[in-house]
This record gives C-alpha cells, sequence and structure tokens, in this order.
C-alpha cells in the first residue's frame, strides 16, 4: 500500500487546492504547509520563529500548517481530510485484494476445465498455491478410502516434506492433515521429530480437499519463516483446494468410467470370441449381419450350399470298450483334428453331433470334397498311430449333397439357436449312412457333382440310383476314392473302367455279363467291398431275377 | 508537463480498484482522472489529453468504441494510449476492437498485476 502522503491530497483534487489556498489567505499572517519532512506544499515560508499546527494522521504528525495562530482549524481541516482519505483507501485496499482472489479463483477454475487428469489437476493446484501463498514447499497428499493407499501427485518447492515419512505416519496423518480440517498448525515439533518434515520448516498450512463429507486428502504448504501464514491465506487456500477436489472427483470417476466401460468392452469381447464358437460367424454373415448380437429370432437366408455328414463307423462298439471320459476325450481329439480342415477348405461346422459332424460349404462344393479327401487322410494317419499302440482302426464315412438351404435363428425369446432347415441337409444326413450300405468311406449326390466346375480334378465312380425311404426322387450316388491309401487308390483306379462297364451292364439287367467284370474288380482289388456289394446282388438278381419295373434304383427300406 | 492516467468507467468499483491498482504510479506524478460515462470521458480526453485511457466497453450514453474511434480515427489522437476492458469471453469484441484502434485489449476480472505493468510500460517508468 503505498503512503498516503500529504502531497497527493492537497494536489490531487484542484478544489481542494482552491479552498485551502482561499483559507490560508484569510489568514491574518502569511501562513503555509509543509509535509512531514519540512518541504513547503503550498504558501511562501516564513522566516523566523512562526506558529506551527501539527497535521496528524492517526497517531502521527502528516506535516504541518505554519504560520499563523489561527492556523490550527485549517490543520484540523487537513487532519479530516487526510484521516478520511486514508479510510477510503483501505477499504480500497481490501476490495483490490478480494478482486485478487477473485481472479486467481477465476483463473484457476478456467484452468481446471481444461483438463480431466488429476495428476494435472493436482499440480495445477499446488501451483497456484504456491503462486498466491508465499511458500517455500508445497504437497498434495491424496487418500484412497477404498485401497487404504496414499499418494502424492504433486510436490513443489524445496524439499521440505519426507514422502516415506508421511506414509509411515498414516495415523499421526489423520489427525494433521488428513482430518478433513484446514488449519494453520502452530505446533510441528512433532511432524519433525517423526522425520515427516524438515528441521528448517517454520511454518505449516495445510486445507482439507473433500467431497461432501469424504475426505480425499489436502493440499500442504510449508515456509522456512516463523508466522509465515495468515488467515486470509488460510482461507484462500481452502478455497483453491475445495474447487481442486470437485474437479479431481470429476476426474476420478471419469477414469473410473473410461477403465469401466473398456472392461466391459473386453468382456463383450470375449464373449464374442466364445458364442462365434458355438454359432459360426459364417453363418451370421451369411444372415447378412455382422455380429451375434444383430440376430434376432426369425432372421433367414436360403442359399444354395453343400452339407457335408461325417460320422465314426462303429461308433457304438468302439465305444463300449472306453469309459465315459475317454469316449469323451476321443471324440473330441477326433473333431479337433478335424475342425481345421473343414475351415481351411472355406467351410463352416454347423453342428456337433455326439461322434458325428455337420459342417456347410457356402460356396463351391469342391471345397466340400477337398476337404472330406483330406478328412479321409487325416484319418487314414491317425489310425497309423492307433494301430502302433495297439489300438483298433477308425473308420468314418463321409456324405454330402448340394442344394438350397434356410439358414435361419429359430427357438423362442428365451432360447434361440441357430438352426438349417432343408431336405438338403436331410439328404446329405442320409448319404451319409449310406456309406455303410455300399462299404464306400466318401460318397456324394449327382447334385454336388452337377454343381463342381472343377469335378475332372477328382476321381469318382458313378454307384447308380437310390430311392431314400420316403422319398420319391432318386438319387444318383457317386463315389469319390481320392482319400483312399495311395495303393487302394491305384487299384481302384486301375479296375475303373472295368467297373463302369460292369455297371452299365447291372442296370442294364445284364447280370450275367456284369457278375464277370465284378468278379474280375475283386480278384484284382479284394479290397473293393463296393464291387462285392454289387457282385453279391447281381448273383441274387440272375438267380431270382428282378420286376419288370426294376430301374437298378435300389430301395432303402431302412432310414 | 505530468503524465495523466483516465480510468473510465459507469461502475464505481471498478473505477475505484483501477486506481488503486495504480496508486503507486500517484509517488511519480502521475495524476488519476476518472470518468462514468463515454461522454464525459470524450471531454477529458479532449482537454486533458491523458497519457492512457482505460476505456470500459459497456457503457450507457457512448460505449467505448465509440469513443475510441472518435479519438483514434477523427480526432487523430495518436498518442494516446488506448486500453479497452472487457468481460471475459467476449471474443467478438477483440477485432471490433483493433478495428476502431484501441491499442490494447484487457479482459475483466483483471490481473492487477499485469494491469499495472503494463501502465508502467506504456508512461515509460519502468526502472
Amino acid at each position: 500500500m503505498a503512503k498516503l502522503s500529504l502531497k497527493n491530497i492537497v494536489g490531487r483534487n484542484k478544489g481542494f487546492y482552491e479552498i485551502i489556498s482561499g483559507l490560508l489567505d484569510n489568514l491574518s499572517t502569511a501562513s503555509w504547509i509543509e509535509d512531514e519532512n519540512g518541504n513547503c506544499l503550498m504558501g511562501e515560508p516564513q522566516i523566523g520563529d512562526t506558529c506551527q499546527c501539527p497535521i496528524m494522521l492517526e497517531e502521527t504528525i502528516a506535516g504541518w500548517v505554519k504560520g499563523s495562530d489561527k492556523a490550527q482549524s485549517v490543520a484540523d481541516l487537513l487532519s479530516m481530510l487526510l484521516q478520511r482519505e486514508s479510510a477510503k483507501k483501505k477499504l480500497g485496499n481490501e476490495v483490490l485484494s478480494l478482486y485478487q482472489e477473485i481472479n486467481i479463483i477465476f483463473n484457476f477454475t478456467e484452468a481446471l476445465t481444461q483438463t480431466i487428469d488429476p495428476d494435472i489437476i493436482a499440480s495445477l493446484t499446488l501451483k497456484q498455491a504456491m503462486h498466491s501463498i508465499q511458500s517455500n514447499s508445497g504437497i498434495i497428499l491424496l487418500w484412497d478410502e477404498e485401497h487404504q493407499t496414499l499418494t502424492t501427485p504433486a510436490v513443489t518447492g524445496e524439499d521440505l516434506f519426507n514422502q516415506d515419512g508421511l506414509r509411515q505416519h498414516l495415523p499421526l496423518l489423520m489427525e494433521i492433515g488428513l482430518s478433513g480440517q484446514s488449519e494453520i498448525i502452530s505446533d510441528i515439533a512433532l511432524l519433525k521429530e517423526k522425520g515427516i518434515i524438515q528441521d528448517s520448516v517454520q511454518s505449516l498450512v495445510y486445507a482439507a480437499m473433500k467431497v461432501k463429507h469424504r475426505i480425499m486428502g489436502a493440499v500442504i504448504l510449508a515456509g522456512t519463516a516463523p508466522d509465515q501464514f495468515s488467515a486470509g491465506q488460510l482461507k484462500l487456500l481452502v478455497t483453491l483446494a475445495l474447487q481442486s477436489s470437485a474437479a479431481i472427483e470429476s476426474a476420478l470417476l471419469y477414469e473410473k468410467n473410461i477403465r469401466e466401460v473398456r472392461e466391459r468392452e473386453e468382456a463383450i469381447l470375449r464373449i464374442h470370441e466364445v458364442t462365434k464358437k458355438f454359432v459360426p460367424n459364417e453363418f451370421i454373415r451369411s444372415l447378412g449381419k455382422d455380429n451375434i448380437t444383430d440376430i434376432k429370432l426369425g432372421d433367414q437366408v436360403e442359399k444354395i450350399v453343400t452339407v457335408l455328414f461325417t460320422d465314426i463307423r462303429d461308433f457304438t462298439s468302439l465305444s463300449e470298450k472306453m469309459t465315459p471320459d475317454e469316449n469323451f476325450r476321443f471324440v473330441s481329439s477326433f473333431n479337433a483334428q478335424l475342425g481345421p480342415i473343414i475351415r481351411s477348405n472355406n467351410g463352416f461346422i454347423n453342428q456337433y453331433l455326439g461322434d458325428s459332424i455337420m459342417a456347410i460349404f457356402p460356396d463351391n462344393p469342391a471345397d466340400a470334397i477337398k476337404a472330406a479327401i483330406s478328412m479321409q487322410k487325416a484319418v487314414f494317419e491317425l489310425n497309423r498311430n492307433r494301430k502302433f499302440e495297439g489300438l483298433p482302426e477308425i473308420r468314418a464315412g463321409i456324405g454330402m449333397h448340394t442344394g438350397p438351404l434356410i439358414m435361419g435363428i429359430t427357438g423362442d425369446e428365451q432360447r434361440m439357436d441357430a438352426a438349417t432347415i432343408a431336405d438338403t441337409v436331410n439328404t446329405a444326413a442320409r448319404i451319409e449312412s449310406l456309406t455303410k450300405y455300399y462299404r464306400s468311406p466318401l460318397l456324394l449326390s449327382r447334385e454336388t457333382i452337377n454343381h463342381t466346375i472343377e469335378k475332372h480334378d477328382f476321381n469318382l465312380r458313378s454307384l447308380g440310383n437310390v430311392r431314400l425311404k420316403g422319398k420319391n426322387k432318386l438319387l444318383n450316388i457317386i463315389e469319390c476314392f481320392d482319400g483312399l491309401a495311395a495303393h487302394e487308390f491305384a487299384l481302384r483306379k486301375e479296375t475303373l473302367a472295368s467297373f463302369n462297364e460292369a455297371m452299365e451292364h447291372y442296370h442294364d439287367r445284364r447280370f450275367e455279363k456284369a457278375i464277370p467284370l465284378f468278379e474280375k474288380i475283386l480278384a484284382i482289388n479284394p479290397g473293393d467291398l463296393t464291387g462285392k456289394h454289387f457282385l453279391e446282388n447281381a448273383m441274387t438278381y440272375l438267380q431270382e431275377g428282378v420286376p419288370d419295373n426294376w430301374t437298378g434304383a435300389e430301395e432303402m427300406v431302412i432310414k | 508537463m505530468s503524465k495523466k492516467i483516465l480510468i473510465v468507467d459507469d461502475e464505481a468499483h471498478i473505477r475505484m480498484l483501477i486506481e488503486q491498482t495504480l496508486e503507486d504510479l500517484e509517488d511519480e506524478g502521475v495524476e488519476f482522472l476518472t470518468a462514468d460515462n463515454g461522454q464525459s470521458a470524450l471531454e477529458l480526453i479532449q482537454s486533458e489529453k491523458p497519457n492512457i485511457v482505460f476505456l470500459d466497453v459497456m457503457m450507457p450514453k457512448m460505449n467505448g468504441m465509440d469513443v475510441c474511434k472518435k479519438v483514434k480515427q477523427d480526432l487523430k489522437m495518436d498518442d494516446v494510449f488506448i486500453i479497452l476492458l472487457t468481460a471475459k469471453g467476449q471474443e467478438i469484441d477483440r477485432q471490433k476492437g483493433q478495428e476502431v484502434g484501441a491499442n490494447i485489449y484487457m479482459t475483466k476480472p483483471f490481473d492487477p498485476e499485469v494491469l499495472l505493468n503494463k501502465a508502467i510500460q506504456v508512461l515509460g517508468l519502468e526502472k
């Protein structure tokens, strides 16, 4: 606060100057005004003994009116003016310091809105506190009630706080600092004794950081001079601490929300990872959806696809020799081998049905045939190991059919399932079961071959027509023997022409011509059980004859 | 001739605050003048030719912008350093202030230190 000088009072206002000057002129003796240092401010100083009247400001002499013995009234007037001006200045100063505080808080609040990082908010708070309140060191303590942990997100100034000491004396801290109070600490000896603050600290002030009634922490300032902090400064610190508390609280909440959202997203992602193993992505995509959550009851799509069924032959007798656990593990390892083959050939597993698998190949039937061949080879490899371990061989049958299929979501609102509804599925399953009848490991329908552009890439034998039980339509069954072991493949290839010739005779009821051909084939390849099947048929028909309406188609009496 | 600062604001407490902020300059012989409206501010500027004018923008009768425009553009008083004062956040005023020829622009609440330092600098009183 600038010193209030008589010069400024007198000189400041022209009106004042004129009135006082007039009063001086009216005094009988020439009079003048001097300041407390003897500088003349108004009138002409005279030499010699003169009267002098003091101009008082509170208890001190601010100047003199000299000359006339009647000057006392002028001095009194000036005293009063000075007094008034002083009071006005004091008030002005108080207003200014309040205004400065408002300005600090205004700027601080504005700065707080710029960030959502709790550490940055803490640093800003401490910086502002240190800037507004003369201090040597500052620290912010944050107390996490839930985890019972103390953090110090901001520390500035001289090294006056011992952070390890703070953590070691939590109970003391709960009384001083984290008490929820705000105060200027008068007795700091104990804190020094415990090694929480350095010996050079003489003054300590802290303000609680709290939201509602929950104590979040404190802003602590230290000074190396005694009685460094005033009550006004404590009040400012409290204001800053409270502003900061609210900001840190929302920042922490924001962080928590972000963390929770991220965790929730990860959980959803994990659920998706798992669900897509139950309902294949291809299934969902074929319904025109991106995600399983987009799917609703009744969604469906119709498409020409190839459905493949595979089944472990004689699984029942095989499983009888195993415990349920062994059984399960056996099926699991079998499925685990075939799954990747299906996927790598652009197919997907629609369903596991115990020891059998239903797979769908939505694009090219050649994918399904290639997958089937690879699966046969995989079973062949598996058997090599099993043989080595003295275990019985596994035989698997694979059948497939190509046709329209409705893929959709069925069930009710509580329980939905991916379902494939079509005769194509039934037919494919039936063809698979025909592998037992014909004793051939891999059978396709004519429809599959008709839809296969690369049909010449495969080695095929036509096995004639079949009428499935309960069906009117005849089904032309084709065997693919590319998946057989090398020597078996070679023998089948060698006898292919004879087989085709034999089948032609067979269908034209020339059993007497068909029989020697089948016998010739079996002589070369005794393992051709399909050939053997037709030979047996032909021999029966030759002996017993066939009905007039016989077409060569085999009537399936069982499903 | 002594240096003069004119403080123009219709709010008495702002005039008082600025005066209080700048009180140290009194010892340097700086004279303070005040006005509570644009009209008397314009008259004082012409008669007293102050070195600095702290000019509030939002005032009754004649607003700060118009006063500034008259002084700088019509009266061509380039030597008068005009500091426009306005409430924070009225960003559009900044450009308008430049257009009417204000020297600088300060926002309320102002930082007293910044205000004092600016006055010292403009008056050439740095030590």
